[in-house]
């Protein structure tokens, strides 16, 4: 399967990455062959078959609602952060 | 109008949990400082993993319930990819594909149906505040569980928009799944609205979001019905876009497009397993379920007046206190006449009276043991802070305002009267016919009895006296 240029950058975008014409070039190479190796599957007939959402098995998996302690406090959390001002995480602007 | 408006409407409900909907800390950030309730799930730090809340599952089903709707034993999640500093994790976690609400309805006052597509559980995005250079974010209202409910496009005129809206938030408040507070964002409305001349095929919808009142989905429409009737009128097409309100100037504007859906690349959350319950677990959580809006109705009709019930409607916990007490009718003339006139009355009704003390006082009033001022003035102070954990009675008494009803006592009181001078000549008109006097005679019995004489016992006693004089 191929995968265009315009593709590649498009997805790029989606995930903000800025990507240099290198490695435009080597991930679109790369996604192609995953995407063809996985392309196999296409070979199998899954007309009606539920698609798989986790092989474990579990289900109905919840918790109470009570409030719990955590393990790291706000001061730790923004210190993660590039930059913080007054108590926020500081990003540049986005539209 | 030449042109047939379909509306469908998209509402966002957060839900009023104890805690978010994928991590264990506080879900109620209201007076709260920035990123005080978040946990290092909500910071999407590698390795952490989500652990959904039962209560929003609970909440969930509730609220579908009040909608009429199917709830589905079976629902998923599925991560919704987005890139935008409002989720660290890079995608929501929603029920694309099997959400946990089917269809239902939403009747409206006038008795016309509007038909629920589905309602499925989300979190909730962060908020950022945009500044020249910067934004910064606050992580609190991070997975804040919401319900988002999808209507069909069932709503044909801005009002039907504005009273679908209403409909819904009392329908969710009845269900006790949110706050309701609307100035705070519990629940936001995203209006799609096309038109389309009569019997053609429907028209390129454009969609209104984040609207935060009734009025403002009600003067968006307006605005968009005109928007677009004079663009088709122009022979120009209507773009399919994402338009933003301002309140301020009463428009819509086009805002960024958005990704379409297929950006999203929407995938099976991983780490969160399938719900699958069963008949007897959903009932269980209907177990106690309230009265809603439609069910006072059809209680409270022939008692209390259509349009005073209309607006008590809006007051869940009110509503609640009306089916405990005796005399519903008489109790919701004083909230909707006394308390409702009053300021801050959203205030007083976080914690009503007894229905004791409302019995009380009702059956006071009704045995004329209260006059309809003292009643009043007794029921304001069932909410004073200093007052209102005494019964009615004591209240009654301490306020002074008990009438006499006893004739021996108010016929010594008349008799005192009719011997005062200042009478004579009122005694003598009302003998010459004049029956308009009675009514200065019965002002001063109310005089000699500090007003706590009931007037309607006065006037026989009255004139009777004046007759056997």
């Amino acid at each position: 399967m191929k995968i265009t240029r315009e593709e590649i950058d498009h997805l790029a975008m989606l995930s903000n990455f800025s990507l240099t014409n290198e490695e435009s070039e080597s991930l679109g190479q790369d996604l192609e062959n995953i995407i063809g190796y996985i392309s196999q599957l296409d070979e199998l007939d899954t007309e009606g078959v539920e698609p798989t959402y986790q092989v474990f098995e579990m289900e109905n998996i919840w918790r109470s609602d009570e409030i719990m302690p955590q393990d790291a406090d706000r001061e730790e959390l923004l210190a993660l952060a590039p930059e913080s001002q007054d108590n926020q995480i500081k990003v540049p602007k986005v539209l | 109008m030449k042109y047939e408006i379909t509306i469908g409407i998209e509402c966002h409900v957060q839900l009023a949990t104890k805690t978010k909907l994928f991590s264990e800390v506080d879900n109620d950030a209201r007076g709260k400082e920035p990123n005080s309730c978040v946990s290092p799930v909500d910071y999407a730090l590698p390795g952490m993993l989500p652990r959904l809340n039962g209560e929003a599952i609970n909440f969930a089903i509730r609220a579908g319930r009040a909608m009429n709707c199917k709830i589905n034993g079976q629902s998923r999640f599925d991560r919704k990819h987005y890139f935008y500093p409002d989720s660290p994790k890079g995608y929501q976690i929603t029920q694309f594909y099997h959400p946990i609400i089917g269809e239902g309805y939403v009747e409206l006052p006038d008795g016309k149906k509007v038909r629920i597509e589905h309602a499925h559980l989300e979190g909730d995005a962060g908020k950022l505040t945009h500044f020249d250079t910067y934004s910064l974010v606050d992580l609190n209202r991070v997975d804040t569980p919401l319900l988002e409910i999808v209507s069909m496009p069932d709503i044909h005129s801005a009002k039907d928009a504005h009273d679908y809206c209403k409909a819904l938030w009392r329908l969710m408040c009845f269900a006790g799944v949110t706050n309701g507070d609307l100035y705070n964002g519990n629940m936001r409305f995203d209006v799609n609205t096309s038109l389309a001349k009569p019997g053609e095929p429907l028209g390129t919808r454009t969609e209104v979001k984040n609207l935060n009142s009734f009025r403002s989905v009600e003067r968006a429409v307006e605005y968009e019905v005109k928007r677009q009737a004079k663009l088709l009128d122009k022979g120009e097409k209507v773009v399919q876009e994402t338009r933003g309100w301002n309140d301020a100037t009463g428009e819509t504007t086009g805002q960024r497009s958005k990704e379409e859906a297929k950006d999203y690349r929407y995938m099976p959350e991983p780490d969160l397993p399938p719900l699958n319950l069963s008949a007897e677990f959903i009932a269980k959580q209907l177990e106690n379920f309230p009265l809603m809006p439609s069910d006072y109705r059809e209680k409270f009709a022939g008692k209390i007046a259509d349009d005073t019930l209309e607006i008590l409607l809006d007051y869940p916990a009110l509503m609640q206190k009306l089916a405990e007490v005796k005399d519903a009718k008489r109790v919701s003339n004083w909230f909707a006449s006394v308390l409702l006139a009053e300021e801050k009355s959203a205030e007083y009704l976080n914690d009503l009276p007894t229905a004791k003390q409302l019995d009380d006082l009702a059956e006071m009033t009704e045995k004329a043991e209260l006059s309809s001022t003292g009643a009043k003035d007794v029921f304001l102070h069932l909410f004073d802070p200093q007052m209102k954990t005494r019964d009615a009675r004591t209240i009654a008494k301490e306020l002074n305002v008990l009438q006499e009803n006893d004739s021996s006592a108010l016929e010594a009181i008349v008799d005192q009267v009719l011997q005062d001078p200042a009478c004579a000549k009122a005694i003598e008109d009302f003998k010459n016919g004049q029956e308009k006097v009675l009514g200065f005679l019965v002002g001063q019995v109310m005089k000699a009895s500090q007003g706590k004489a009931n007037p309607a016992a006065v006037q026989p006693i009255l004139r009777q006296k004046i007759t056997d004089r």
